[in-house]
């Protein structure tokens, strides 16, 4: 199959706050670079973090610090986050956000003295989560891609990534092969420096948040590629997923967490509220333990008509809560729901992914040219990301992303020479659905999105875990003998839903090889048989690997690099 | 013609679908079962995963923040992930085809690129003087510049109020509605410093002046935004510019600041 080839200095893979923000500051580093983003949707629409609704965590206020919003980093992530990488974040979300604001023209809530205004977001100590409204992802995103489509940056909108690219000696990566969506064409890009920032994005779950195109294509492709991933086991979920039944979907994207904070109740499919029979703050509880309250009702039977628990509001006063929260309630209501005086129907929904490549706090992944950042990159967050810290993350190691790319393109960068034979290979291998025969590939994603939801959910055991792998294996092999029945490449939404399912059940792989591993329960992982945190001095973090004997997991103590547990960087506390 | 997978039974709506690209194509009618909560998009969808493996068409966030899949449903334009099959089903019918206004690039996905180009030729974005080092502006959020601004913000570029406008049809180079509102609001923004550029980017012959004030994208924004009213907006401060300063500059030719413009 015919390929074309392009050179470019820089590859940017994902348009999302990550992508977008390191496009900006490669070329204010250096504006003579050729900078090209790919993405597989279009150019700042897709991806997540146009989702974010509740804001951006930065220490701001007087009398907040960035020791302190560490700390909470810290605790948030059950002492895993890799702690320099967590320092950084909050050291230079403080810039990102005033560059948010200065220099890309975001406007932020504010107080009526004119002051940014901060609100609260469970586990933090202190209210400085910068927002607008409940919608700060669509301002955040808007603002940086006007700027990033008014500079001369290539764009490769509709693109999707199909492999990395190692040079022929397997030192450096070299580039990567790109289909694209729209001709069916194949590309080969070859780039000194390459970023990966598609933005994991657990959808494997029956129930998930993320936005349709995501399916962990980038994690996937890191492991074909033997690099290391860790905290694989770490999903966060979100107790609120809207559930509107089979085939819809709505079904899985959230309803803001305000909604429990200013006193929404969670009722079992009787009508009764149930949160307090597991924690003492009901539904006001954080995200993990509400989650795992609703699966454990879910698991008895005490369910709605489709499976879930009920959300409502009216006890607050409908008005109230139509003025409160306009956007929820207008979303609900165009999808036929009353949240403001009805019951709306919700469940707990795969959200976030802590897990992904090692990377230094630089975004250097240990393969020369490959960087990486947002939530493909591992390490900020540990065992749970805090509300706010999602944004934060990506749009702060996105423009480290950019400086670090710069330098790297203009110094030891090179174009390094493409196994031609490697490309033929995975053209051949990406197309061959589209010579077998139909087969039922919405069975296949039915049945991965169930025994994810299953087996390495919300709460897990070793006996489950073990049997999703077994099914994940056959799985694997039922979709590499499926076909679908049409050799049409353009615009072919079927052929890529078969690639998303590959991506989807490699990456699944690693996270039950790495929750299996995990003996202990640490923020989103829960272990039924393994209950107890575990000694926090002897944390550890998992690293999984594809090898040729299969997948390896091993488990790597944390360095405790800036603060050790029991300790705090806090005077006060 | 009646898709093989699909039934006819009585909770079944009749779905007519627009294939083809940018050089031809036709409707193709599937029946697709009913369902208490679906969307326009949840039919497209079942008709790609259960009827046609081959239908294209775009979609991302499945919930109204992203604009990607808006569609003109009923001859309407739509996000089709947040329009309840039952708000515009007619005689158990609907019609579903690509946004109007932008080159097809198959079945219902087109090409946007044209609406993003002329967002930057309006100069959609944000020229400010301070710097990442600097505080944020302390601004009050009741200033009434800031808050003709704000008003005119909530946008995720759709393109529903650009497939709405019947100028855009009739002139492929006007601007459109999302680009000049984005303009306003950039022009009430108290931090920005391009102001002047902007409203000579907006003032010419594919500009403001062009909108016929036919309220198309004010009626089917789906954020309740009102263009029209904001290219009003620009219309006054591009007059009042021009009578305070002689803006009206064309290419090449000297305007009243005594500049050239390219």
């Amino acid at each position: 199959m015919d390929y074309q080839t392009l050179k470019t200095d820089i590859l940017i893979l994902g348009s999302g706050g990550a992508g977008l923000f390191a496009a900006l500051h490669a070329l204010q580093a250096n504006p003579d670079l050729d900078v090209t983003i790919a993405v597989k949707g279009l150019l700042g629409k897709c991806g997540c973090t146009r989702m974010v609704q509740g804001g951006y965590n930065v220490a701001l206020s007087p009398g907040d610090s960035v020791e302190r919003h560490f700390m909470d980093t810290i605790n948030g992530g059950k002492w895993l986050p890799d702690q320099d990488m967590a320092m950084r974040l909050c050291q230079t979300a403080v810039t990102r956000v005033q560059e948010l604001e200065n220099e890309l023209g975001c406007f932020f809530d504010r107080n009526d003295d004119g002051s940014l205004h901060h609100k609260a977001f469970a586990g933090q100590t202190f209210d400085r989560t910068v927002h607008r409204g409940d919608l700060t992802g669509i301002e955040i995103i808007s603002r940086l891609m006007e700027q990033v489509r008014a500079l001369p940056v290539n764009m490769m909108e509709e693109h999707r990534a199909l492999a990395l690219l190692p040079s022929r000696d397997g030192d450096a990566l070299a580039g990567v092969l790109m289909v694209d969506m729209r001709s069916g064409e194949f590309r080969v890009v070859r780039a000194k420096a390459v970023l990966m920032a598609t933005g994991g994005g657990p959808t494997m779950y029956r129930y998930h948040t993320p936005s349709g195109d995501k399916s962990m294509d980038g994690l996937a492709m890191a492991l074909r590629l033997g690099i290391g991933l860790r905290d694989m086991e770490m999903v966060q979920f979100h107790p609120t997923g809207l559930l509107a039944g089979r085939d819809t979907r709505m079904t899985g994207t959230v309803l803001e967490e305000g909604l429990r904070g200013a006193g929404g109740y969670l009722l079992d499919g009787n009508g009764e509220r149930f949160m307090l029979n597991y924690d003492a703050d009901g539904e006001r509880a954080t995200r993990d333990i509400v989650s795992r309250g609703i699966y454990a009702e879910m698991r008895a039977g005490r369910t709605t008509p489709n499976g879930g628990v009920y959300i409502a509001m009216s006890h607050l006063g409908a008005e109230k809560v139509a003025q409160k929260f306009p956007g929820m309630v207008k979303r609900c209501a165009d999808c036929g729901f009353d949240l403001a005086g009805g019951r709306v129907e919700v469940v707990p929904t795969a959200h976030y992914f802590m897990g992904g490549v090692v990377v230094t706090p630089d975004t250097r992944s240990r393969l020369p040219g490959l960087f990486v950042a947002g939530e493909d990159a591992g390490g900020s967050h540990g065992a749970n990301r805090l509300g706010g810290n999602g944004v934060a993350n990506s749009t702060v190691f996105g423009g480290i992303a950019g400086d670090e790319m710069a330098g790297f393109a203009a110094g030891q960068g090179t174009w390094a020479d493409i196994d031609e034979d490697l490309v033929s290979a995975a053209i051949d291998e990406s197309m061959s659905p589209l010579r077998r025969a139909k087969a039922d590939i919405n069975s296949i994603r039915d049945r991965l999105l169930d025994l994810m939801w299953e087996g390495v959910g919300v709460l897990r055991d070793a006996q489950g875990i073990t049997r999703a792998q077994t099914q994940l294996a056959d799985l694997k092999s039922e979709l590499l003998a499926s076909g679908i029945g049409d050799a049409n490449r353009v615009f072919a939404l079927s052929w890529h839903d078969w690639l998303n399912l590959q991506s989807l059940i490699e990456v699944s792989e690693v996270i039950a090889a790495a929750a299996l591993s995990r003996e202990n329960s640490r923020g989103a992982h829960y272990r039924e048989d393994f209950p107890e945190v575990g000694s926090l001095e002897e944390s550890y973090f998992t690293i999984a690997r594809s090898e040729a004997t299969g997948l390896k997991v091993e488990r790597r103590p944390v360095e405790f690099s800036i603060v050790k547990p029991g300790e705090s960087l806090i005077q006060d506390d | 013609m009646s898709s093989s997978a699909a039934t006819s039974s009585t909770g079944s709506i009749a779905v007519s679908v627009w294939r083809g690209d940018a050089r031809h194509g036709n409707f193709q009618l599937f029946q697709v079962p009913q369902q208490p909560s679906q969307t326009i998009l949840d039919v497209v969808t079942w008709i790609q995963r259960h009827a046609d493996p081959g239908l294209s068409y775009r979609f991302a966030c499945r919930v109204g923040m992203c604009g990607s899949c808006a569609m003109m449903v009923n001859g309407i334009p739509r996000w089709t992930c947040r329009t309840h099959v039952n708000k515009v089903l007619r005689d158990n019918r609907l019609t579903i085809e690509p946004l109007r206004n932008m080159p097809i690039i198959k079945d219902l996905a087109c090409d946007m690129s044209e609406f993003f180009d002329k967002w930057k030729q309006a100069r959609g974005q944000f020229e400010g003087s301070s710097t990442r080092d600097q505080q944020v502006a302390a601004l009050s959020p009741g200033l009434p510049r800031r808050r003709i601004a704000d008003a005119a913000t909530e946008c995720i570029n759709c393109g529903i109020c650009y497939a709405a406008c019947d100028v855009v049809s009739w002139n492929r180079d006007y601007l459109g509605p999302a680009a000049l509102n984005r303009a306003w609001s950039l022009q009430n923004d108290e931090r920005d410093c391009a102001g002047e550029q902007r409203l000579r980017a907006v003032a010419g012959d594919a500009g403001c002046h062009q909108c016929h004030a036919q309220q198309g994208c004010a009626t089917y924004c789906p954020n309740e935004l009102n263009p029209t009213a904001s290219i009003a907006g620009l219309k006054r401060m591009v007059s009042q510019a021009w009578f305070n300063k002689g803006l009206a500059c064309h290419p090449g030719k000297k305007c009243g600041l005594g500049k050239r413009h390219a």
